[in-house]
């Protein structure tokens, strides 16, 4: 994201707030669903993120980077709704006390879908097909009408751009 | 899946198989209903409305001038702290008045007790919040997660207001005074008049 866009964000432009509900409404919607495993509820918390983030848009920092900001954001408010959500159904078969799995695994989902959100259309396309919907390379070529050569190296090129973008999220 | 035609060098093998975990799981690919993106939209300008009811000038517009009020009301603190001193107080933050009421200053005075903080608002020149309005104090984080810690008028003088926070303070460093509207319900406004950041 650019850093006009994100100065803007950080005075609350509603046009700046748009362009970062494009960029990060995905990985919010993933690890808060991965949280929370119920699709009404991770809308919900996409929804309360983003406008926590509005309101407090003033005290993030335009030089540090928006996605840890968002992240922290997301997570924490889907806990929140985990613990509301669990006082109100009442059910003793719920650990109100850290729900879902563990913050490294659901750092990882947010960061995998930031990554992928940034590959060119036909990479993510080919790179869907694969892991979603569970095709092969035949598969996929045939679905697309493609020669099985350009979907292997489409897909290759794709996970390459993945491991740069994921590189700072490897273990030292 | 594919992963025999998928394998990338060898020396990326672990890496893009930690990504390929990610990656094979279903919620990774989840997108939010349209209806999010409208419904938050919609909550923006509706508080933006409200904000702008009342007051043009939004906080945000003025944050770079809040931040010159901390420093000033830093030094008010320091003379308020010297006259304090003597009585028993824990921690004592600086309020500067925000564009919406500039000439407004104080302290808060964080003491913990048994049962939470105890948060003592000595307040100069903040006007008595007018008939269907009332002041809202708040403690809040760099996560944009608030706390109320209480509501109060001034119509009766400019006493020492007294709040309670259930909180844990050191997790929500800022102090916010609000200004809110009866009936408008319990989100913290953007009417804030008065603000300060309890250092640790």
């Amino acid at each position: 994201m650019d850093p006009e866009t994100l100065q803007r964000f950080s005075s609350g432009d509603e046009a700046a707030i748009k362009t970062v509900y494009d960029t990060y409404s995905g990985p919010v919607y993933a690890a808060s669903l991965r949280i929370l495993r119920d699709p009404s509820w991770a809308a919900d918390a996409t929804q309360q993120t983003f406008l926590k983030a509005w309101r407090a848009a003033s005290s993030y920092d335009p030089q540090r980077p928006l996605g840890p900001w968002i992240f922290s954001i997301a997570r924490r408010t889907a806990i929140d709704i985990y613990r509301k959500e669990s006082r109100r159904i009442q059910s003793d078969q719920i650990d109100l006390a850290e729900p879902g799995p563990s913050l490294e695994v659901i750092w990882e989902v947010f960061e995998v879908r930031a990554a992928v959100e940034q590959l060119a259309d036909d990479e993510r396309e080919v790179i869907r097909m694969s892991h979603f919907d569970g095709l092969t390379h035949s598969e996929i070529a045939h679905r697309l009408d493609i020669p099985l050569g350009t979907v292997k190296s489409r897909t290759h090129r794709a996970h390459q751009k993945l491991l740069a973008l994921l590189d700072h999220t490897r273990d030292p | 899946m594919n992963k025999s035609e998928n394998t990338p060098e060898k020396a990326g093998e672990f890496e893009v198989s930690r990504i390929e975990r990610v990656l094979d799981d279903e919620t990774t690919w989840a997108t939010p209903p349209p209806h999010v993106a409208e419904d938050l939209l919609a909550a923006i300008r509706s508080e933006r409305e409200r904000a702008s009811a009342k007051h043009p000038i939004w906080l945000r517009r003025f944050w770079p001038r809040v931040s010159v009020a901390l420093a000033a009301a830093a030094i008010i603190a320091l003379v308020a702290g010297i006259l304090l001193s003597s009585q028993g107080v824990t921690d004592r933050v600086p309020l500067a008045g925000t564009e919406l009421e500039p000439g407004a200053s104080g302290t808060a005075a964080f003491t913990a007790t048994g049962s939470g903080w105890a948060i003592r608002l000595d307040l100069t020149d903040l006007p008595a919040a007018e008939s269907g309005y009332y002041y809202e104090g708040w403690v809040w984080n760099d996560e944009g997660e608030g706390v109320s810690i209480g509501t109060f008028h001034l119509r009766g003088g400019s006493d020492p207001v007294q709040l309670w926070a259930g909180v844990d303070v050191d997790a929500y460093p800022w102090i916010w005074i609000t200004l809110q509207e009866e009936g408008a319900g319990p989100a913290a406004s953007d009417q804030i008049v008065m603000l300060g950041l309890r250092e640790p």
